[in-house]
Order: structure tokens, then C-alpha cells, then sequence
């Protein structure tokens, strides 16, 4: 399910874990939606680094929406792929919706003729979806509203989304193209992480439990804060965990057609010059 | 849809699908079934069928969504592929509360599929897209 995710983790795994390791290859392909959760600078590098690895290892068309613009691309992408070529940035759309609303046109028409080159994306990406939830309903306060007009917009962008991926692979499907299915990708911090008291006594973000809802898989980012880190000689460690019923359907199969699995844990070495790198647990 | 609900309603829908072939009726047993899985929205789905009340709609690029005209006339747009409806019932007891499995408005859609009397409708991409975005019920 997380299919593209893990193709980042392994293209980017520290050369320790690399020579334990088979050369990277591209992923068996498989319809499927991922959150990733935690950290937004951190969060916003590693969907950087899944829409290149698309677009250059895998030839995949990207819609990038987000509504900050990017600045510069991590240098874990410039080490890697010193010599990336214009080419494969130029499989990469990126849009900067400034608004919810926006978000739901933009990618509410890209089943329309005038946005659909001869191969329609196959990676959607969404950087920061609080920023687009925020006060979402007509509501004034923060994002991680219980209110069923934030919860129905929440619902809203998730189905919109995931019932464009699924055209869009019906899509690529009908034209016979081997970048299908197309895949969903979104960040999300969850108002618990930020450190502000959730409004729902049980502490879940009630808007993070409807996006779980349509996302299959939830990458989880969680900041190691203790000896290992500062033994590693790094600047920061982070733990990544993959969970979600997408993974229990990717075991599933797993076990019935041997195919190869989907790790459940990886690490990942934020270096002081910037370079990440992952390891797997 | 089928995907997103769990195996007790799909077999129920094979069921009601296999048996309104055969007989253009669903039995007594049947609409016990219905209404002990999905509750009191199971009345209202039917009302809504009866009144031919969902419509598939399609756009020349293929995409589709169905259309649901509310009791009070109000339109409805949910999606081909996963649960979502713009109604209040659906924010409040499926989202919020999470006490229900969906609203009358998307049983009414596997209903009127089950039964194949879904109206079917042909749209611009425009107006396809306009639909989809559209936050609110129209």
C-alpha cells in the first residue's frame, strides 16, 4: 500500500543498512493512500523525496499541491541524485491552492480534458492538509475542531481525493499505462503533536480519526529524543511507523501470494547539513 | 463503494439485488435484515427510492458521481468510489458520533444500484467538476 513511501525509504537508506541490502527496486505496484504524520518541515522533505523518487526511478507523472512555495529541494535529493535530470522535475506539477475551496476545484477538474496530459498523474501529493482544514465549516477556531461542518470538510477533501485516485487509475488502466495505479500521498500534523490541548476529552484529534477513515496507511513520524540520538553523532533521530488497515491488507497478501512485504518500522538520521537518511528497524 | 462496508451489508445487498431480479420485490425477511444493519435510516433510504431519487451522473471524461435529491429537494452529491455525503446526518452521526455506518442518502445509491432503478444523467467536465468541489448540499 505504501508502496512509493517505502521506495523513498530504501532509496535514501544510510550505506550501513545499504550493503545488507538488494539494490533498489522499483516497488510491486498497488492502489493506495498514505497520511504521513508529524513533524511539517520533516514531513514536507520526505513528500519532496517520494515525488522525485516518482518521477525518476519510477517515471511517474506528480500533482504537488501545498500552499507554501518551494524554496529548495533536500539535500538528501542532491546527493543522491547528483545528476537528476530537468527532465524528470518536469513530470512534477506543482500548485499552490491558497484556500480549501481552491483544493477541492483544483483537484475536483483534474479528471477534465484540459488538465489531463497523455499520461494523468499517477502520484497525488498533498502537503499539509491542516493548513487547508483550518478553520474549514465556517468555523474560526483551530483545526482540530470537533464541529461536524470541520468534519465534514475534512470527509470531503479525503473522498474527493481518493475518488480522483480511483479514476485516475481506471484511467491509466483504459490507456494501457504501466505508472498505474495512480497513488494518494498527504501530510498531516495532528493538533495533538503540536503540543495544544485536543477539545475531545478521550485526547484523539476527531479530525485525524476522518482522514483515517480514507487513508489505508498512516506513516507515522515520532522524534527519538533519547541516548541513541545523541550517540549517533546526528542531529536528530526519528522512528517511522507504517500502520493502518492497508498494511494489515499488504501482510494479508504477503502471506497468500509470497509477495515481498511492506516493512512495518524505519528509522530515520536528520544530519546537520541536512541529509536524511533511513534505516530499517 | 463496496469495499468500505462491512461483509454483513454487502451480502445483504447481493441478496436484495439477486431476489428484485427475480421477483421485483424485496421480501419481509430481507427489509428486517436492512433495517437491523443500517436502523432508522433504512426506512427513509426506501422512501427516497421509491421516489427514483438517485441518479448516476456522467461527464464525457468518464468520471461519475451519483446524485441524491433529498426528501426537501435538496441535491445530494456523493462519490462513485467512498463514502461521503454533504448532509448533516452524515457530519454528525457518521463523523462525529460515528454511529452509523452511513446516511439515508448513500443507502439510497446501493439501493437503487442493488436494484438497478438509478437515474443516469450525462453532465460537462465543467459542471462535473463544479459538483465534486461544491462544499455545501444545492
Amino acid at each position: 500500500m505504501a508502496d512509493v513511501l517505502n521506495m523513498v525509504f530504501r532509496t535514501f537508506m544510510s550505506q550501513t543498512g545499504l550493503r545488507k541490502q538488494p539494490p533498489v527496486s522499483p516497488p510491486p505496484p498497488a492502489a493506495g493512500s498514505s497520511l504521513l504524520l508529524g513533524d511539517r518541515s520533516l514531513s514536507r522533505s520526505v513528500l519532496l523525496l517520494a515525488a522525485v523518487t516518482a518521477a525518476s526511478e519510477l517515471g511517474m507523472r506528480v500533482m504537488f499541491f501545498t500552499q507554501t512555495q518551494i524554496q529548495s529541494l533536500p539535500v538528501s535529493l542532491q546527493r543522491c541524485f547528483p545528476n537528476l535530470s530537468p527532465e524528470s522535475l518536469k513530470k512534477i506539477k506543482f500548485s499552490y491552492p491558497r484556500t480549501l475551496d481552491e483544493l477541492l476545484q483544483q483537484v475536483a477538474s483534474l479528471h477534465e480534458s484540459t488538465n489531463m496530459p497523455p499520461t494523468p498523474p499517477s502520484l497525488i501529493i498533498v502537503d499539509r492538509l491542516e493548513g487547508f482544514l483550518c478553520g474549514a465549516g465556517g468555523s474560526s477556531s483551530s483545526h482540530s475542531g470537533s464541529h461536524p461542518a470541520e468534519l465534514s470538510s475534512a470527509a470531503h477533501l479525503s473522498a474527493l481525493l481518493c475518488d480522483t485516485a480511483a479514476f485516475l487509475t481506471q484511467v491509466l488502466e483504459q490507456r494501457g499505462s504501466s505508472s498505474g495505479p495512480c497513488r494518494l500521498i498527504a501530510s498531516f500534523l495532528s493538533e495533538a503533536d503540536t503540543g495544544r490541548a485536543s477539545r475531545d476529552p478521550s485526547g484523539a484529534d476527531p479530525i485525524l480519526s476522518v482522514l483515517d477513515r480514507y487513508f489505508q496507511v498512516r506513516c507515522t513520524l515520532d522524534r527519538d529524543e533519547g541516548y541513541e540520538a545523541t550517540a549517533a553523532g546526528v542531529q536528530e533521530v526519528w522512528h517511522i511507523y507504517l500502520s493502518g488497515r492497508g498494511m494489515a491488507e499488504a501482510s494479508f497478501a504477503k502471506d497468500s501470494e509470497d509477495k515481498p512485504g511492506v516493512a512495518q518500522e524505519w528509522q530515520l538520521f536528520v544530519f546537520p547539513d541536512g541529509l536524511m537518511e533511513f534505516k530499517l528497524v | 463503494m463496496r469495499s468500505m462496508l462491512p461483509a454483513v451489508a454487502e451480502q445483504l445487498f447481493r441478496d436484495i439485488q439477486k431476489t428484485y431480479q427475480e421477483t421485483s420485490q424485496i421480501p419481509n425477511d430481507l427489509l428486517i435484515a436492512l433495517r437491523f444493519v443500517f436502523g432508522s435510516c433504512a426506512l427513509q433510504a426506501l422512501d427516497l427510492v421509491d421516489q427514483r431519487s438517485v441518479t448516476c451522473l456522467s461527464s464525457p471524461s468518464g468520471r461519475k458521481a451519483f446524485q441524491v435529491t433529498g426528501g426537501s429537494g435538496t441535491l445530494y452529491t456523493c462519490f462513485l468510489s467512498c463514502h461521503y455525503c454533504p448532509c448533516p446526518a452524515f457530519a454528525y452521526t457518521v463523523l462525529r458520533r460515528n454511529e452509523g455506518l452511513l446516511c439515508k442518502h448513500i443507502l439510497a445509491v446501493y439501493l437503487c444500484q442493488a436494484m438497478a432503478v438509478t437515474q443516469q444523467e450525462s453532465v460537462s467536465d465543467q459542471q462535473m467538476s463544479t459538483l465534486l468541489s461544491r462544499t455545501a448540499a444545492l
